[in-house]
């Protein structure tokens, strides 16, 4: 293989890499300090994707032309709305379950995301169709050689990193981030503590949410289209890197995004030369299929899940 | 307390729906439907629906009666009418496929969020099948196929619980429809033709008389309906319920009193897909195609919204709520585009306001009088 | 003296780096009663968990009536005879009380799904058969209980709770018993009353042996022939009440004087 290609596809397996690592970042969050998998998160990434596009649309008939502006404007209106919605999601939907069956609300989350799904389809102008993403960052190429390195996937992928290294920073070494790993640890122990356990969760909530939106626009970014249902597929996904990794933990969940990423391309890669008469559709397939005996070989993830039961 | 109290509600229950399903103006259903949001909690308020509930379980027979006549009353009264029987047809076969799910969320508490693959595992097999082998074979082997289908997912459901047994079904749902779609010998995404059935000799294509043909598969879904349903009562009315409930309600105190977990997981997966793969299989007949589109994950999560709203692990909710699920967005048609987003936020609404659902699963009565 | 019913030697038991039981020899004879008591987290309730199958040793042997219980499921150590109840107490809320007692009764009932489907008439003779047997049970411990068999779990009191959880151990009639805290959350009026049904119980059934981790020393006291002290895993004393609490490591222990 050439190493322009070869290039092209470590690329190509770092961005999918960075948005499935954010994506999972906020699963392993919310299941750290409430103990619960939110289902709705892929959609809420959507809902923050499609929240920049609509922001993008209002600038342009404002009359803003600077790329450099719009794009901050919408990740500021995206990331700000979706962390909103994040947290009115735990105060009202969420929390009010605390006391219910586990499956309720599992349940609840899925039934959310199909909520949120739907709305976006149905009240987002043709939302129904796939929608053509504007393309904001700088187009430009640098050649490596015989690898052409496009400067708005660089920026992407360093974009990400970015994110994730702040929540990182955000966890490891301020008061919030304190407290949310001492509700993590033990929520009964850290509210006699004094730390206001309901204000920590919504904090929480806010912060994969918003993280999520970011997710949702480099991925728009990066595609240059975004239809309803990217969230669904990036949800399914970024929830299984969060178990791969060992869910509550914030390395397993970038690990197991990356980790994914790296098996989805190895697979795009090697599969039509293995199989070359395998139609390629069946990628899907194959990703979900490893997604189940993944499971089933590992049900705790890699790096073990935070509690064992007590009895 | 009489009898006359729940005979009274049934035959109210079965004008009501024959109303409804007569209304022809979307005024109409639109009115009806407001009667029924603000009747029904009024009715709860002074007391009747516990009467009701009382007087049909001091009598069972004269209940089971004034069911079966109400049945066979909106029957008779629409007997020709395609789009009632089709209605009727598909809400026996929901159930039958709802209560499979029951089976296994509602006692055993293994979720299952890929029921439409499960319906389409049965379909595709009446596709295949339905040329060359007799169509009651075809219905057991869609029913044998699911389970068999199903136990792929039985090893990484047992070794995880709760959240990650969901996403197992919930990608297991994806990858079938993928699957389906891509796969050119099942006819890619336009799917495949299905033969209408036929039942030792009984073409039910062909109608009887001036009765819908439709009509025929309300016969045949009744009957199945019936026998899933007398199946899970006395599967929930029994030892193995018992096992199943506390497997569902504590794995650790169930395992240390004796309960193989494993077991009745497995049981209750594997029955519950039996009979859904069961239900898939003749809804494909009766409609006479299968497309990937009928299988979505959408598709998945009416099939739960079903259980949910009927009450989990409870066996009468299960046929009231597909009634509503199924036929409410049929009739309005304003509705129908947004039945998805309705759906959901209906579920949500129960989740937080009545999480046992319309009708509570009552407490095991292992011989009722 | 008789052949001990449970066996320990050298049980060890780990969590990551922390040792939750160290190397502990214990012997409990048929039909006594050894009271467990020791500060918390001092391995009581590891060592009813290795006992019943939920935790793995990792090193020593537990023995049941002469059956090494390493490599054992819960299943089969219950259906070898040992039951038990739970610190916080682990009912089937939304099941009835009958419901909860016959979960107790599994290793009598029949299970085939042929059986419970189709001969109805058969099922219906054990139903009541148990149904007789429950009731007998759970009246020695509150006739207003028994009166009430198909209430839901979750409508009782704490001390109700309490005694569905014991009739659910003891239905199959175990030759072990392990009763985790029975006076968690009650008061000493309650406690009394619900250690007084417990003797009169097994005043008939005298194989039966029990041991019971407690916090309430005059239950200690007024039960229990023989006591043992945990403390940091390791038994640091055994004996009578008196002995026990004349000795000057448990008072260490406890007190944290030197």
């Amino acid at each position: 293989m050439d190493v322009g290609l070869f290039g092209q596809y470590v690329a190509n397996g770092l961005m999918l890499g960075v948005i499935y690592a954010m994506v999972a970042v906020g699963f392993t969050l919310f299941f750290g300090v409430l103990d619960v998998i939110k289902f709705s998160h892929g959609d809420v990434l959507t809902a923050g994707a499609f929240a920049g596009l609509a922001t993008y649309g209002g600038l342009q008939a404002l009359g803003f032309a600077s790329p450099a502006v719009q794009l901050l404007i919408m990740l500021l209106v995206a990331v700000a709305a979706m962390a909103f919605l994040g947290a009115l999601i735990a105060k009202y939907l969420v929390l009010p379950l605390r006391t219910a069956p586990p499956l309720n609300t599992l349940l609840l989350t899925l039934m959310l995301g199909a909520a949120l799904r739907e709305c976006v389809r149905l009240f987002y102008p043709q939302g129904a169709n796939p929608k053509p993403f504007p393309r904001l960052l700088p187009q430009d190429a640098v050649a490596l050689g015989s690898f052409m390195l496009r400067l708005d996937n660089a920026l992407l992928l360093l974009g990400g990193l970015a994110a994730i290294a702040a929540v990182h920073f955000v966890i490891t070494r301020t008061k919030l981030g304190l407290a949310i790993r001492a509700v993590a640890q033990d929520a009964e122990t850290a509210r006699i503590m004094g730390i206001d356990f309901e204000r920590v969760v919504l904090l929480t909530f806010a912060l994969g949410s918003g993280l999520a939106a970011l997710a949702g626009i480099m991925n728009g970014l990066y595609y240059s289209e975004i239809n309803f249902s990217i969230g669904l597929l990036l949800g399914v996904i970024g929830f299984s890197a969060a178990v791969v990794g060992g869910l509550g933990n914030i390395y397993g969940a970038i690990l197991g995004g990356f980790l994914f990423a790296g098996l989805q391309t190895a697979g795009a890669v090697l599969l039509p030369a293995l199989l070359p008469q395998l139609p390629s559709a069946y990628k899907d397939v194959f990703a979900f299929a490893a997604v189940i005996a993944f499971m089933a070989w590992r049900p705790t993830g890699l790096i073990a899940e935070k509690t064992a039961e007590r009895v | 307390m009489s009898a006359l109290p729940g005979i009274a509600s049934i035959a109210a229950m079965a004008l009501y729906a024959a109303f409804f399903l007569h209304a022809e103006s979307q005024a109409q259903v639109l009115g009806l439907v407001a009667l029924a949001v603000v009747g029904v909690p009024v009715l709860a308020r002074v007391g009747w629906i516990a009467r009701t509930a009382t007087s049909l379980e001091a009598h069972p027979l004269a209940a089971r009666s004034a069911s079966v006549a109400a049945l066979a009353a909106t029957i008779a009264l629409f007997h020709d009418q395609h789009f009632v029987m089709l209605m009727l047809a598909s809400v026996a076969l929901y159930s039958v496929a709802c209560l499979g799910l029951t089976l296994q969320f509602g006692y055993a508490g293994v979720v299952n969020f890929a029921g439409a693959a499960f319906l389409g595992v049965g379909g595709y097999t009446s596709a295949v099948l339905g040329p060359h082998v007799p169509h009651a074979l075809v219905l057991l082997i869609g029913g044998l196929l699911a389970a068999l289908v199903g136990s792929i997912l039985i090893l990484p459901i047992l070794r995880t619980r709760g959240h990650y047994a969901a996403l197992i079904t919930v990608a297991f749902g994806i990858l079938f429809r993928s699957f389906v779609e891509v796969n050119d010998a099942l006819g890619g995404p336009q799917g495949l033709q299905v033969k209408g059935m036929n039942l030792f000799g009984w073409e039910l294509n062909s109608p009887l008389r001036d009765l819908s043909f439709y009509a025929n598969y309300v016969f045949v879904g009744l009957a199945l309906a019936a026998a899933a349903f007398v199946l899970v009562r006395r599967l929930e009315r029994s030892w193995v319920g018992l096992n199943l409930d506390a497997v569902r309600l504590d794995e650790t105190a169930a395992a240390v009193f004796g309960i193989d977990v494993a077991r009745w997981k497995i049981l209750a997966f594997t029955c519950g897909n039996f009979f859904t793969g069961i239900a898939g299989a003749a809804y494909a007949m009766m409609t006479g195609f299968v497309a990937p589109n009928s299988f979505t994950f959408g598709d998945s999560l009416i099939l739960v919204s079903i259980v949910l709203l009927g009450g989990l692990g409870s066996a009468w909710g299960v046929p009231l709520a597909a009634g509503i699920v199924l036929i409410v967005p049929e009739k309005l048609q304003a509705l129908q585009e947004y039945r998805f987003l309705l759906y959901a936020m209906l579920v949500i609404v129960i989740l937080l306001a009545r999480p046992q659902g319309l009708i509570a699963r009552p407490a095991r009565e292992y011989f009722p009088k | 003296m008789s052949e001990a019913l449970l066996c320990c030697s050298g049980l060890s038991v780990r969590f990551g780096g922390l040792v939750a039981l160290d190397a502990l020899d214990l012997e409990v004879g048929s039909g006594a009663i050894l009271g467990l008591i020791g500060p918390n987290g001092s391995g009581k309730t590891t060592l009813f968990n290795v006992i019943t199958g939920v935790y793995r040793a990792a090193g020593g042997r537990a023995q049941f009536s002469g059956q090494d219980l390493a490599g054992m499921t819960p299943q089969r150590i219950y259906a070898a005879g040992v039951t038990r109840t739970f610190q916080r107490s682990r009912l089937a809320l939304p099941l009835s009380v009958f419901d909860n007692v016959m979960i107790g009764n599994h290793r009598r009932l029949h299970h085939g799904l042929w059986f419970n489907l189709f001969r109805r008439s058969e099922l219906r003779r054990e139903f009541e058969s148990n149904l007789a047997k429950a009731r007998a049970l759970v009246a020695t411990f509150s006739a207003r209980l028994a009166g009430r068999m198909f209430d839901a779990a979750g409508a009782f009191s704490m001390i109700d709770r309490r005694r569905i959880e014991i009739c659910r151990a003891l239905v199959s009639e175990p030759r072990l018993l392990l009763l985790d805290e029975p006076s968690a959350g009650m008061t000493h009026e309650e406690t009394r009353e619900l250690m007084d049904d417990l003797l009169a119980v097994r005043s008939r059934l005298p194989g039966l042996s029990i041991v019971i981790i407690e916090h309430e020393m005059n239950v200690i006291e007024r039960v229990c022939e023989r006591c043992a002290v945990l403390n940091y895993g390791r038994k640091i004393a055994e004996g009578s009440y008196a002995q026990v609490a004349a000795d000057r490591q448990v008072q260490i222990a406890y007190l944290g004087t030197e």
